[in-house]
């Protein structure tokens, strides 16, 4: 049985390349089919933010590469309740859908995946 | 089933360790290194949260990162480990989990 | 235990010398290290060009060494490279730059090698992060 992964997304998507490069993972993974979860944890959830326009910085869009994510796929996608008060995102705003958790079902979440990877 | 949550960074700088402490389910381990190591410093906040750890969490911090920055008076229930002892928690816990 | 370490953080940032001393201590205990893989700023870990200082530990000829003389496989993310700068001579041919920076027992290779590794290894332990 294929071991599942874990990774979870800290940063914003203008703070460096470190949101790209969890995509990244997560898209590498999909193409091998395993089992991969995402989760959008503080900084990370500003990556689910609307109306987000990377040409402004010359930057690539990274809300279409997330969204096309059921395309390979890859349906697990969370973000922390938490996360998302603390930066005043409404969870029916957010431009992907994800299942929103609290901490206790965050924990349980992280203990159900054999590896995890939180960048 | 339980996971060692591995910090290296200060905790002052950002929420890290904050975040860390509300993922952990009992049975976790936390290991500090680096400077998440002064997280252990008393009087400050960190140290406050670091003690009152649920029961069943298991405090852990790099030797030699406790040495280097010459930190005293650390909590009667913290584990000092060297690298040896390092790489036999993480086979002992179900999972790694570092904090990049 | 198979172990597969990842490495996220430069040659001078603490976290590469901490996972140098953790993949030491993993040999030693008898452990297999499957892959290094190097990804983000771990690429840097891997270069062949940096100096260190007289009186400092010189972590990315230390890493080089250590992966050659244990004969390991260790795998710098192509992508995460390239953005960085630090190619081999491949690479550097390939997108006409002037040098060619990857350190002797480092290979290039894609993303699907951390999850290879992954799927073979027991335990993934990541090192780095700013």
């Amino acid at each position: 049985m294929a071991r599942s992964m874990l990774i979870i997304s800290r940063q914003s998507p203008w703070a460096g390349p470190s949101a790209r490069e969890a995509l990244d993972i997560v898209l590498a993974g999909g193409a091998f089919e395993l089992p991969l979860g995402l989760l959008f944890l503080d900084d990370g959830v500003l990556q689910l933010a609307p109306m987000q326009q990377a040409a402004a910085v010359q930057q690539k869009d990274l809300t279409a590469n997330l969204q096309a994510l059921p395309l390979f796929g890859i349906e697990a996608l969370y973000a922390a309740r938490r996360s998302l008060d603390e930066r005043g995102l409404a969870e029916a705003s957010l431009s992907l859908p994800v299942e929103v958790l609290g901490d206790d079902a965050l924990s349980a979440l992280i203990n159900r995946y054999d590896h995890v990877i939180t960048l | 089933m339980a996971t060692l949550h591995l910090l290296s960074h200060s905790p002052f700088a950002d929420s890290r360790l904050s975040s860390c402490l509300r993922l952990l389910s009992a049975g976790d381990g936390l290991l500090l290194s680096g400077d998440a190591v002064y997280a252990l410093q008393r009087g400050t906040a960190q140290r406050q949260a670091l003690e009152l750890l649920p029961e069943g969490i298991v405090l852990f911090a790099l030797d030699e990162d406790i040495v280097v920055r010459g930190l005293e008076d650390l909590p009667e229930h913290l584990h000092q480990v060297d690298y040896p002892a390092f790489v036999e928690l993480c086979c002992r816990y179900a999972r790694t989990n570092t904090w990049l | 235990m198979k172990f597969v370490i990842a490495l996220y953080a430069p040659a001078h940032s603490p976290a590469s010398r901490r996972a140098l001393r953790f993949a030491e201590a993993v040999l030693a205990g008898g452990h297999e290290i499957v892959r290094l893989f190097l990804y983000q700023d771990g690429v840097h870990s891997a270069s062949s060009n940096i100096v260190a200082a007289q009186d400092e530990f010189d972590v990315a000829g230390q890493w080089s060494q250590f992966v050659q003389t244990h004969s390991l496989d260790g795998v710098v993310c192509i992508a995460a490279g390239l953005r960085r700068g630090v190619l081999d001579e491949q690479e550097a041919r390939r997108h006409g730059k002037p040098a060619a920076n990857l350190a002797p027992g480092w290979e290039l290779s894609g993303l699907g090698q951390l999850h290879e590794a992954a799927q073979q290894a027991d335990r993934l332990v990541c090192f780095g992060g700013q």
